[in-house]
């Protein structure tokens, strides 16, 4: 569909929001905000528009947009979309929406944090709509430096370390992908890095895919924080300030997910027969060790860190199925997890601000202190513990249907390990929300009228996903099922 | 002839300074201005001769095609940033100051007759008379150090180019011409000989010196720690850039026999790793580019083996994108050293540049994050299209290898932009840069980025370069 390029638009909003905040004078803090704020709107606008309208009957990719950039390499500016595009376009706005609406309160160095984080944002909606490879991964990385500097400079809790041990994980997994697009565009059918064009020329070998699909895998899996490589994950999100742990965990990790499926899944289906079963097992991994390691914590953030890993578990098994199901629960997945975590983060936030601490042996109470706030991570929490009429209910269902019906032993332990994360979602939820106030904090404030907007705006995201799930799923199945090539 | 225009009006201007030294000591007072308009003619100059059709000098010795006005043209600038660095008086060096403009003329010529030489004679002569400036220049600084540098840069570039003659020799008796378009037609024939590989390696060694790639490696530490900083800034851009076009040269002309790609993928492999394994714990700022210097080397001789026009074009990118991330390094931290009152920048004096001078760390942050390979700048894009054309002739591992090492070396780099962004500043004081340099940083900013997203005509430039070489 040619005409006007609403995808480009969706990716400028950021990129201009970016070019004003750096023209404008340091001092003019509420100025800078306020392009931010805006800037982040329009792309809630824009993609709302896209989901409005977006055919999601049609599989195939939509609003395609080419432009040749570098003729030799076979590089072009093209987007295009399709369901799972759009939703992850979809929840990347809405989390950079909330995610400035709870930075209004940073006050350090102003102009450079908003400035990274749209810059930030720009890559993820790049990741999100290109299909040529070289832009997919210049936005990849574009997304992955500021993080970098958004711990280090307005980071906590060691936060040097963390910041360096995200970013380096992180590459180390960008080089991966690097070496197999290139291996892409060497062979002979393929001389150009478009994802379309490779589809639809390149008939890969068995062993071609078997071998590229792993290096893919395990470059997107650093991302997705696939069990053994989610090391850096529960730390870069402690480290990281409220917003950019909200953006990490909400959208970055997804990125993950969402380059295993459209460049993995749907380049090298063959591949992904072959390793999906080991897929699945450290996927299993992901949900149970992460759910375990979590009991074990005692700062609210790594509890939060830690169900991170074990929820992207649940993507993975939904991916390991290499079933539409499968797929559809996986989206869904990434969709209602990035809503929640970034609702739990944005709480957990707040608390540290008027707490001074995130140790559940330090906090107490809090709910009679401040009932906005407690209510709100305690839907958050309900939500990860996969309560009906939640999103994450759905998603669980869904993969859960999947990963039985496959792999029964999977799936089955998958559902065992869910318990354990009722049990550490209800302890951290007693322990600091519930029993006596903890004198800590004894002159603790509950959100004001501005702090509370983000905040429902998530919940009732989460909520809405939990109770019209055939809305979200009408938007992807079609696209899902594109995947493996079922049309 | 018109094409000739550059190395004639740096001949002249070369004279021009040397009578001036012979003059008064008050002459040095104008030699930055005269230094500056020659840089800037020059780069005109360069940029006039690049419609020049291609056409051979002097008997067949000397080549000028786009290949060869392009690099001038790159030379050219590296020249004009360096002089537009050396507005004030590098510590240690007083007192020559017409000598120091001197010798980065004449360094410049030799660098720009060595990317038209066609004859193993003109070759030899432009290579060294670009070498021995830069030794005079490495040693400018009267200390102890300097002429311990100078003294090591020398003996291992006089050892070099002794290799490199006996290569000449056997290169001259195997094919009985100095003529290199004449070896080039024998090559085929030429290239079953053991000898004619040990011609081309021992060679290509002595252009491994000048860029600074293993095992020829030794003097850049030194000689980048010791040499004043706006030396060093122009023997890690000029000097570089001159290596690359040459050993792009060479390549092209004897072609790539499997056995000189294996020689020449495993001084890659072991540069990269070399180079950044060292870089790691460096805490002198100049030392850390040196040996980030020799990983680039690495990364440089990855895309040359791949032996294609590809292969060459994408080593030209790299050596423009190179050289102007560099020159970005080296602006940032010739301030930094400025303010600190020393030569040699460490790694603490960058502590809260962000505060001092947003726009010095902005500037840091852009080049050390384009060495590293990370877009959308253009240290990004060589790196890409100078691995796909690696990977295009099936060298995965070294591909992949050169994307690890670039994991590696982004910690380094890291660390150096968290010292900037993050650490507190012992001296809180603002670090004034003078107009001249903010105009350069921009440039650099504006060259940096825009060939990042925009690559598309450089590209196609060099290709065209590229395939204008036989």
């Amino acid at each position: 569909m040619s005409g006007f390029p609403i995808l480009t638009s969706i990716l400028l909003c950021p990129v201009v929001g970016l070019g004003l905040i750096l023209l404008t004078p340091r001092r003019q803090e509420t100025l800078i905000k306020w392009i931010s704020l805006v800037a982040a709107a329009a792309t809630v606008a824009l993609t709302g528009w896209l989901c409005f309208h977006f055919n999601a009957a049609d599989p195939s990719f939509q609003w395609v947009e080419n432009v040749e950039w570098v003729k030799a390499y076979g590089i072009n500016y093209s987007n295009a979309v399709d369901g799972l595009n759009v939703t992850m376009l979809l929840l990347t706005a809405i989390v950079i929406f909330c995610g400035i609406l709870v930075s209004w309160s940073v006050t350090y160095r102003v102009k450079d944090f908003f400035a990274n984080m749209l810059f930030l944002v720009s890559g993820v909606f790049g990741v999100f709509m290109t299909t040529n490879l070289f832009f997919f991964f210049l936005f990849y990385e574009v997304a992955v430096i500021p993080m970098y500097l958004l711990i280090v400079i307005w980071g906590s809790t060691n936060k040097q370390y963390a910041a360096m041990k995200l970013t380096l994980y992180l590459l180390f997994g960008s080089a991966l992908m690097f070496a197999g697009f290139l291996f892409m565009y060497s062979l002979p059918e393929a001389r150009t890095f478009d994802l379309l064009a490779i589809k639809q020329n390149v008939h890969f070998t068995l062993q071609q895919q078997n071998v590229l699909f792993l290096g893919l895998f395990l470059g997107f899996g650093v991302l997705a924080a696939c069990f053994p490589f989610h090391v850096w994950s529960p730390d870069g999100h402690v480290a990281a300030p409220t917003a950019a742990s909200m953006l990490h965990a909400g959208v970055l990790m997804k990125l993950g997910g969402f380059g295993i499926l459209r460049v993995g899944v749907y380049l090298l289906p063959d591949g992904a027969r072959t390793w999906a079963p080991l897929i699945a097992g450290l996927a299993l991994c992901n949900i149970v060790y992460g759910a375990m390691v979590a009991t074990q914590q005692r700062d609210l953030k790594y509890i939060i860190g830690f169900s991170s890993v074990s929820h992207m578990g649940i993507v993975l098994l939904g991916i390991a199925t290499l079933s539409p199901t499968g797929f559809n629960g996986a989206v869904f997945q990434m969709f209602s997890h990035g809503v929640m975590t970034a609702l739990f983060f944005a709480c957990v936030g707040f608390i540290y601000d008027g707490c001074h601490t995130r140790m559940l042996d330090e906090l107490g109470g809090l709910s009679k202190q401040a009932p906005k706030i407690s209510a709100f991570f305690i839907i958050a929490g309900l939500c990860g513990l996969g309560l009906p009429g939640m999103g994450s209910f759905v998603a669980e269902l869904l993969v859960t249907i999947a990963a039985v019906s496959r792999y029964p032993v999977i799936g089955a332990v998958s559902v065992v390990a869910l318990l354990v994360t009722a049990y550490y979602v209800l302890t951290a939820v007693q322990k600091a929300f519930y029993g006596p106030v903890n004198h800590h904090h004894h002159d603790f404030k509950d959100i004001g009228a501005l702090q509370f907007i983000p905040r429902a705006i998530l919940v009732g995201v989460l909520i809405y996903l939990g109770l019209f799930p055939q809305v979200f799923i009408g938007l992807i199945s079609a696209s899902t099922r594109a995947l493996l090539g079922g049309g | 002839m018109t094409a000739f225009l550059p190395e004639t009006l740096l001949l002249t201007c070369g004279i021009l300074f040397l009578c001036l030294a012979l003059g008064r000591e008050s002459a040095s007072r104008a030699a930055w201005g005269l230094g500056l308009a020659t840089a800037g003619s020059l780069l005109a100059a360069c940029v006039w001769s690049l419609g020049a059709p291609p056409e051979t000098l002097f008997f067949s010795t000397y080549r000028i095609d786009l290949f060869s006005q392009g690099f001038k043209t790159a030379l050219a600038g590296a020249l004009l940033v360096v002089v537009i660095f050396s507005r004030e008086e590098a510590s240690g060096t007083t007192g020559k100051r017409i000598e120091y403009f001197l010798f980065l003329i004449t360094a410049t010529l030799g660098m720009m007759m060595m990317t038209s030489a066609a004859d193993l004679l003109t070759l030899y002569i432009s290579l060294e008379l670009s070498s021995y400036s830069l030794y005079l220049l490495a040693s400018l600084k009267a200390d102890r150090r300097g002429a311990e540098a100078g003294a090591k840069y020398l003996l291992f570039g006089a050892a070099t180019s002794g290799l490199m003659l006996w290569g000449f020799s056997l290169l001259a008796g195997l094919s009985g011409t100095t003529s290199l378009a004449l070896i080039a037609q024998q090559a085929p024939v030429l290239a079953a000989q053991p000898s004619f590989a040990l011609a081309v390696v021992l060679v290509s060694f002595a252009f491994l010196f000048k860029l600074s790639g293993f095992p020829m490696h030794f003097w850049a530490p030194d000689v980048y720690e010791c040499a004043p900083t706006p030396v060093t800034a122009f023997i890690a851009t000029a000097s570089k850039a001159a290596a690359v076009a040459i050993l792009i040269r060479l390549f092209s002309w004897t072609g790539l026999t499997p056995a000189l790609v294996w020689v020449v993928g495993i001084l890659a492999f072991v540069s990269m790793t070399l180079g950044n394994c060292a870089a790691l714990v460096q805490r002198d700022v100049k030392r850390l580019l040196a040996y980030s210097s020799i990983a680039q080397a690495g990364y440089l001789l990855v895309g040359l083996l791949a032996g294609s026009a590809d292969g060459y074009a994408s080593a030209f990118f790299y050596a423009i994108a190179y050289l102007l991330m560099n020159a970005a390094a080296f602006l940032v931290t010739m301030e930094v050293g400025r303010a600190a009152r020393l030569d040699n920048p460490q790694v603490s004096h960058f502590d809260g540049l962000a505060e001092r001078s947003p726009f010095l760390a902005l500037i840091l942050l852009l080049s050390l994050l384009s060495l590293a390979g990370i877009p959308p700048l253009a240290g990004f894009t060589g790196k890409w299209i100078l691995f796909s054309a690696a990977m295009d002739k099936g060298h995965w591992f070294l591909v992949l290898w050169g994307v690890l090492n670039s994991v590696v070396s982004l910690f380094y780099y890291l660390t150096l932009v968290k010292h900037a962004y993050l650490e507190k500043p012992v001296d809180p004081s603002p670090i004034a840069l003078p107009a001249r340099l903010k105009l350069l940083g921009l440039l650099l900013f504006f060259a940096l980025v825009g060939m990042g997203v925009f690559p598309d005509f450089l590209i196609r430039f060099t290709q065209q370069a590229a395939g204008g070489l036989r």
